[in-house]
């Protein structure tokens, strides 16, 4: 399971929560296992130097008190031989040797004393302390610590011992413990990543199970949380299903209630057509009954009865086109089929009568000088809804431009207007590309969210920009999709 | 130290004092219950308790008199207790006894290899190149004691003959109070060279061979008498002095004299011949016309 089944990132913040919440396990365990390795160390450290410390002055007061009457007598052999006793009766101590020297540093006996020989002048500085020093000194360095004792009876100075101590085996055992440390940390972290990482695995599946509902919704599937799945509604997640359920009825509903509403602007738009229609039909009518009474009259008249067939064949022409553009538009969508190269301008002809109430000048630029692989009928649709749009925005005397260009891949259609422009929240949804809803205010609005989503059915995209120094522009830009232009049925039933 | 006299005016005195206090007991009571007290010096291994035990218990039972073995570190203790008289018989070393001739007498004679003699032998580290007494100018040279005849004297007397004095020819000495010790001085560094007991280095050669292998003999000296048992002049002729020495002489007849000879390495132990310390008696007065 994986809340987020792209790409690995290198950002962390986009890894999968069931990798993120072990990972943050396995790191949180690294941080303690090294500061409590690191405290343990140091307190060993600290309890191995002050137990050095005790072994070696216990080592040295012994050794004092029973060298001192040889060293006051001079005793060469008799503090050797307590120096060589001392060796192997401190077995806490590794001591590698022991030297004792007089007040001239001059060596009286050692326990190496070929190393050490007798009278030979010893200076070693222990820890940074010069020869000569009052009290002990012990100084540890490297896989050694060597130590110095001042050799004092009644309150005199008779010389000093020094020596030097393996501390190997210390250091061996802070190896130990730092190696059972780490071993033991390392399996402990391993061992709690693992729990983490199922733990969370198994937290997290009714979030994937979400996650995966949700995005099935983007690509258009919005579909409820099966009964079966839902779990206990005391669970937390039972209640996130239920209300996620919940959420998906009211946007289903929302769905349906927008199509009956577009269906509805459908209807009106269609009516408002229909009286532009009986305009444009009324007009010819006029003249084609004048033509009719003229050729009852004069009908033995050629040249009256050839005006009145013209006549007649003028009008009916007109009418034709009218209902051509009718039909065209408000044809049922299962019999969809791609653009023809002069079908946009009968939105011209169907958008005439509102442009002549207005007094709107139309700017009118059809490049597309043959079929286009698109659906026609969303295209028209939309191209319509915005020309609509722009005729009634539009101040009286202003010009709409209506602009078509295509490529092999891609059609632009450009719609402007002089109008007082988009609003804020209208024009943000029509540029934006994800799935986001456009809030409905009385009807306001409801021709974008038509274009908007006819542009999604095929694929297109639909931009919008203010004009200078008013006014809108709305960009279409669909893409080619294989569309092909079927036989020429659709007006067979049109004269 | 020895180039004055063997035994301190100090320790006389002491010695005197208490053998007044002890001469009236020294015949008191049943000859069972008599006590010998016998002295013994580092002239053999006298680090061996299980040898010291046996060398007891054989003196008691030949004796029939409860013996006490009395060991001191130095020469100078045990000879000065023989001459005060708390020590029925010591074991002691030959310069002693010629020092003191006038009051002691040798009671029996250690014979080892078949002779009443010995050497004095001059040691160095086995892998040191040295020859003879001359090499080992100013060496740290470790003596056994300085009233040893064969750790110290017969070197002392070595460098008499040629005008020297130890403390000029060597560049420092020090002693061990013990034949064994001069071995382990040498063997371990602490001394480049020492004056040792030949019967002692050649025991211990037998004993501990690791420990006489680091030393090698450079030099031996002529033959002179075994430190002898000796006693009072005057108590020679008691029934307890008697009897030790009877005891001692007939050492090797006996099962656990044997043994104990054994462990000692002797053959056994005599009457002391004529003229036997003549060689010591030499030396010493070689040493000391030196001053």
């Amino acid at each position: 399971m994986a809340v987020r089944t792209d790409g690995w990132s290198i950002d962390p913040r986009r890894w999968p929560l069931s990798f993120r919440v072990p990972a943050l396990v396995v790191l949180l365990m690294f941080t303690i296992s090294a500061v409590i390795t690191d405290r343990v160390l140091a307190r060993l450290d600290t309890s191995q130097s002050r137990h050095l410390n005790e072994l070696t002055n216990a080592y040295l007061d012994g050794i004092s008190s029973a060298i001192l009457p040889h060293v006051l007598r001079d005793d060469v052999w008799e503090t050797y031989d307590a120096l060589k006793r001392a060796g192997k009766r401190y077995r806490g101590l590794d001591v590698s040797w022991t030297t004792v020297v007089d007040r001239d540093d001059r060596v009286i006996a050692s326990s190496l004393p070929k190393r050490f020989t007798l009278q030979s002048r010893l200076t070693l500085e222990i820890g940074g302390a010069k020869p000569g020093g009052e009290g002990t000194t012990i100084a540890v360095a490297g896989d050694v610590a060597r130590f110095r004792r001042t050799l004092v009876h009644q309150g005199r100075s008779l010389g000093a011992i020094y020596g030097e101590i393996e501390v190997a085996r210390l250091i061996d055992e802070r190896w130990e413990v730092l190696r059972a440390l780490v071993i033991t940390n390392a399996i402990l972290t391993l061992a709690l990543a693992g729990v983490g990482y199922f733990a969370v695995r198994t937290m997290l599946r009714p979030v994937g199970m979400l996650s995966s509902q949700m995005r099935a919704g983007l690509k258009g599937g919005v579909a409820m949380i099966p009964d079966t799945r839902l779990g206990s509604a005391n669970s937390e997640f039972g209640q996130l299903f239920r209300t996620y359920n919940s959420l998906v009825a009211k946007v289903s509903e929302r769905e349906r209630l927008l199509k009956c509403l577009a269906e509805e602007e459908r209807l009106a738009s269609l009516g408002r057509l229909a009286s532009g229609m009986a305009h444009e039909i009324n007009n010819p009518l006029g003249g084609m009954l004048n033509a009719v009474d003229a050729m009852e009259r004069y009908g033995e008249r050629a040249d009256v009865r050839m005006r009145s067939i013209d006549l007649l064949r003028r009008g009916l022409k007109g009418i034709r086109g009218v209902v051509r553009s009718a039909l065209a538009t408000y044809r049922k969508r299962e019999e969809d089929r791609a653009l023809r190269a002069g079908e946009l301008d009968d939105l011209a002809l169907l958008i005439a009568p509102q442009a002549r109430r207005k007094q709107l000048e139309l700017e009118w630029h059809n490049g597309l000088s043959e079929d286009f692989d698109a659906p026609a009928h969303p295209v028209r649709d939309a191209a319509l809804n915005l020309l609509l749009n722009a005729c009634s925005v539009s101040p009286p005397g202003s010009t709409v431009l209506f602009r078509a260009e295509a490529n092999a891949r891609e059609l632009r259609i450009t719609v402007a207007d002089s109008g007082p422009g988009l609003p804020r929240d209208v024009s943000d949804y029509l540029n934006s590309r994800d799935g986001r809803t456009l809030p409905l205010e009385d009807h306001r609005g409801l021709g974008i969210w038509i274009v908007k989503k006819l542009l999604r059915e095929i694929d297109g995209n639909v931009s919008a920009e203010k004009k200078q120094p008013k006014g809108t522009r709305i960009v279409l830009s669909i893409p080619a999709s294989g569309y092909r232009v079927p036989p020429d049925q659709e007006y067979e039933n049109v004269a | 130290m020895l180039e004055s006299r063997p035994i301190g005016r100090r320790a006389l005195i002491v010695a005197g004092l208490a053998s007044l206090a002890t001469a009236g007991r020294a015949h008191a009571g049943p000859a069972s219950n008599e006590i010998v007290r016998f002295g013994l010096t580092p002239v053999f291994l006298d680090n061996d308790l299980a040898l010291l035990k046996r060398l007891r218990d054989f003196l008691s039972r030949q004796t029939r008199r409860n013996v006490q073995l009395v060991q001191r570190r130095t020469y100078e203790e045990i000879t000065a207790l023989l001459i005060s008289g708390q020590l029925t018989a010591a074991w002691i070393c030959g310069y002693p006894y010629v020092a003191y001739a006038q009051e002691l007498a040798v009671l029996a004679v250690p014979v080892w290899r078949g002779r009443p003699l010995y050497q004095s032998y001059l040691i160095v580290a086995a892998d040191r190149e040295a020859s003879g007494l001359q090499d080992l100018k100013g060496d740290l040279h470790a003596f056994s004691d300085p009233n040893s005849n064969s750790g110290y004297l017969v070197t002392v007397a070595s460098l008499a003959k040629a005008r020297q004095k130890p403390k000029d020819f060597f560049r420092k000495t020090f002693f061990t109070y013990s034949h064994r010790n001069v071995v382990r001085a040498v063997s371990s560094g602490l001394a480049e060279s020492g004056s040792v007991d030949g019967y002692v280095w050649e025991v211990i050669a037998k004993l501990e061979p690791d420990l006489a292998g680091r030393t090698k003999v450079i030099a031996r000296s002529e033959w002179l008498g075994f430190p002898p048992v000796a006693c009072l002049k005057r108590l020679e002729e008691s029934p307890q002095t008697q009897a030790v020495g009877r005891a001692l002489r007939n050492m090797q007849s006996d099962p656990d004299g044997a043994e104990v000879l054994r462990l000692l390495r002797l053959d056994g132990f005599t009457a002391a011949p004529p003229n036997l310390y003549d060689g010591i008696a030499r030396k010493m007065r070689e040493v000391r016309s030196l001053g």
